[in-house]
């Protein structure tokens, strides 16, 4: 019963030249996505800080989503082969202190790929209802 | 220590350890310029990574409680008593804490 209501928070990390169009013409075009996520622009992946996932873990979030230009495609050069680098730490971070580290992500989506976007949303979503709430949700809200 | 309260101690630790020069510097290089194989290089990161948490967990029990000696600081992390010493030497000889007298002929540790 608990499970049915279990709505996931997800926080999703979208790099503005990919990603975030990515998800921009997944809204335009009309592609069904559930609202569970909420988007939060940065200028490339590899402007992301690892404490930005921890911290989002820490207040809450069920799941946390990067998305970041195909390698290859960045238009920084390199900011996701930083990144990529930087997550495989990082999930072994997550694991460190206990949280499950499927609930992080890092995937790559162009600004072409609306479809994909939305489905990456989908699938990530059904993940996280089947690993349940995050620890520190239930913390933070013990009901 | 109920196991909810080592899981906010070991993230805030983490957060800590992730904004720590040593980690950074490790885990933001995008090409390793040193004579070193992949594997092992990933071997030594994970291994500081591990550290710098543990040592985030000490330093954040002792600003958050005040002076504490080795039996207590293995009851605020969770950690043996005999790793607690092996981080104690090792933030010791860094200059980040020092002895602060004794607490039943035990040694209390406070951040300088």
């Amino acid at each position: 019963m608990v499970e049915e209501k279990f709505e996931p928070l997800i926080v999703a990390f979208c790099c503005n030249w990919c990603a975030y169009a990515g998800a921009d013409l997944a809204g335009t075009s009309r592609f069904e996505y559930p609202t569970n996520i909420r988007i939060i622009r940065v200028m490339c992946t590899g402007r992301m800080d690892p404490t930005f996932v921890l911290e989002a873990l820490r207040a809450g979030a069920d799941g946390v989503l990067i998305a970041g230009c195909h390698p290859g495609d960045c238009h920084y050069q390199k900011g996701n082969y930083i990144m990529e680098k930087r997550f495989d730490y990082l999930k072994k971070a997550v694991k460190s202190i206990g949280i499950e580290p499927e609930r992080v992500k890092l995937e790559w989506v162009s600004a072409s790929e609306g479809a994909k976007f939305a489905a990456l949303v989908r699938e990530m979503t059904q993940q996280i209802k089947q690993l349940g709430p995050s620890p520190f949700r239930l913390i933070h809200n013990p009901k | 220590m109920s196991e909810r309260e080592i899981l906010i101690r070991k993230t805030n630790a983490a957060i800590d350890a992730y904004k720590s020069q040593r980690l950074r510097w490790v885990t933001g290089r995008s090409q390793v310029k040193v004579e070193i194989d992949e594997e092992r290089y990933r071997q030594v990161v994970d291994s500081i990574m591990q550290d710098e948490i543990e040592r985030h967990m000490i330093i954040g029990a002792i600003k958050e409680k005040g002076p504490l000696t080795v039996e207590e600081l293995s009851q605020l992390t969770g950690l043996r008593p005999s790793r607690i010493m092996q981080h104690i030497i090792a933030l010791r000889r860094n200059g980040i804490i020092s002895e602060a007298g004794e607490k039943n002929r035990q040694y209390l540790y406070q951040l300088v």
